[in-house]
């Protein structure tokens, strides 16, 4: 018994793995998917410019705003899997061959719109800009080095 | 020739108080040597202190100048202002020099004389002329005190060992000299003349966009020689460096950045955020990171009232 579990265990994963990624979504939709994701958090960090910077007066919106780049923030690292580089995308391939330095990048957002979120909560004005400018500095470090230039 | 100090001149009185006088003389002695070292020390004194404020000024000047973002290697480990960034333009791949004083690969050898003379007239020491992807056409603007404050600051560097490669260019380049043509046809050297009619805002914001921060070097179109085409002021350059297309930022509404409020123009320069929620990439959020998002708010106020006060160019339409 114990001798054959390994065996097993590894020709699972030799099946499932092929099966998972057959069975997973379409590659043009999950890229669809991402660049949804993408445009939601740029909406929401519009909407809390508007009103971080006193443009509107919606102060009660600014939670949810937030609250939804925390969450969107968290979904990026699952947002690039394999074969997504090719199609109707601006993801350079060179997000698959610089996993560790990408990753870091993917982190430092959920970390930091976690920051902005609590902050914002916590009506921290510059707990929030502190955070704010930790949220640009990820998505502009992702987008300098791993999104096509506009063309 | 007669000295006016009452110790020396008044012989007579040298019998009747010997020990005060000898005191005197003392006494006259000791301020003396307290004044020569005073007057010796004190200039050392402010003058290093004017040197540590021209160092500290310097260093923002180097941000406001975009130094770092060309003249540091696109290595995450890179040293800054060590140069060796490879600039591909249209007319080949120049390797940017290392600014570090070290004697050897860097400017160790350069006077403070040098260094202005390059900034502003785009002349090596040795004479030769530098090719125009250093920009030193806007940098000619700058005012002696900046050049000097900059000097200071680069003097000041730790001193690093970077060879640099030789730049990979066409051959009608090769020989510097060509360049004194291009500069008759391109370049007007001269300092930037505050225009009276405008206020002081809009005035810094010139200074900074047209000379020190050369915003114009990549946002303007050039000609077939590479000279910018300054009748289309900062309307976006097709072929940029590494041939990137560099955004229209004229008052245009549609292709440039005329429905941009001064205050969205000020949150982009300090957190490379766009008006719409998205964050530049590209080239110009290296520049945010080492230039724009290290000015004094005033200073991006002043980018943004220029930029503002900017006509849309006139060109035809597509």
């Amino acid at each position: 018994m114990r001798r054959r579990a390994l065996p097993t265990l590894l020709a699972c994963i030799a099946l499932n793995v092929p099966f998972v990624a057959w069975s997973a979504t379409a590659p043009a939709d999950a890229i669809k998917y991402r660049k949804a994701v993408m445009s939601a958090m740029g909406a929401h960090i519009g909407a809390f410019m508007l009103i971080n910077f006193g443009k509107v007066e919606h102060q009660d919106h600014l939670k949810a705003h937030t609250s939804a780049l925390a969450d969107l923030g968290a979904e990026v690292k699952v947002l690039f899997p394999a074969g997504t580089d090719t199609g109707d995308t601006d993801a350079l391939p060179l997000i698959w061959k610089e996993q560790d330095q990408f990753k870091k990048l993917v982190t430092d957002l959920e970390t930091s719109s976690a920051k902005l979120r609590d902050a914002a909560a916590a009506n921290d004005k510059a707990g929030t800009m502190a955070a704010f400018k930790a949220v640009g500095e990820a998505c502009k470090g992702c987008h300098d080095r791993y999104r096509k230039a506009d063309d | 020739m007669k000295t006016a100090d009452p110790g020396v001149r008044k012989d007579s009185r040298r019998p009747r108080f010997p020990h005060r006088q000898t005191t005197l003389v003392g006494c006259a002695h000791v301020t003396a040597l307290l004044l020569l070292t005073g007057v010796c020390l004190a200039p050392g004194l402010s003058r290093a202190a004017d040197e540590r404020v021209a160092i500290e000024r310097g260093q923002y000047l180097v941000h406001a100048g975009g130094c770092l973002t060309c003249h540091t290697a696109d290595r995450p480990d890179a040293i800054p202002l060590a140069g060796g960034r490879a600039l591909e333009t249209p007319f080949g791949t120049y390797y940017t020099p290392n600014l570090t004083p070290d004697a050897a690969t860097g400017l160790g050898a350069w006077t403070k004389a040098d260094i202005g003379r390059a900034l502003r007239d785009g002349v090596a020491p040795d004479g030769s002329y530098y090719y125009p992807v250093f920009p030193y056409p806007a940098y000619t603007g700058l005012s002696d005190s900046d050049v000097a404050a900059i000097a200071a600051f680069l003097r000041n560097l730790k001193p690093v060992r970077q060879v640099i490669p030789d730049h990979e260019i066409p051959w009608y380049l090769s020989n510097r000299v060509v360049m004194w043509g291009w500069n008759l046809l391109n370049f007007t050297p001269g300092r930037y003349a505050p225009d009276a009619s405008r206020n002081a805002a809009w005035n810094r914001g010139a200074y900074l966009v047209r000379h020190l921060g050369h915003c114009g070097e990549c946002h303007t179109p050039r000609n077939a020689l590479g000279g910018l085409d300054r009748t289309q002021e900062l309307a976006g350059n097709p072929g940029g460096p590494d041939g990137e297309k560099i955004p229209d930022i004229t008052q245009d509404k549609t292709s440039g950045i005329g429905n941009w409020s001064e205050d969205e123009i000020v949150l982009f320069l300090e957190y490379g955020v766009l008006p719409d929620g998205d964050f530049a990439g590209s080239s110009m959020s290296d520049v945010i990171s080492d230039n724009t998002a290290k000015l004094t708010t005033e200073d991006r106020l002043a980018i943004a009232a220029y930029l503002k006060a900017l006509d849309a160019p006139d060109r035809p339409r597509p």
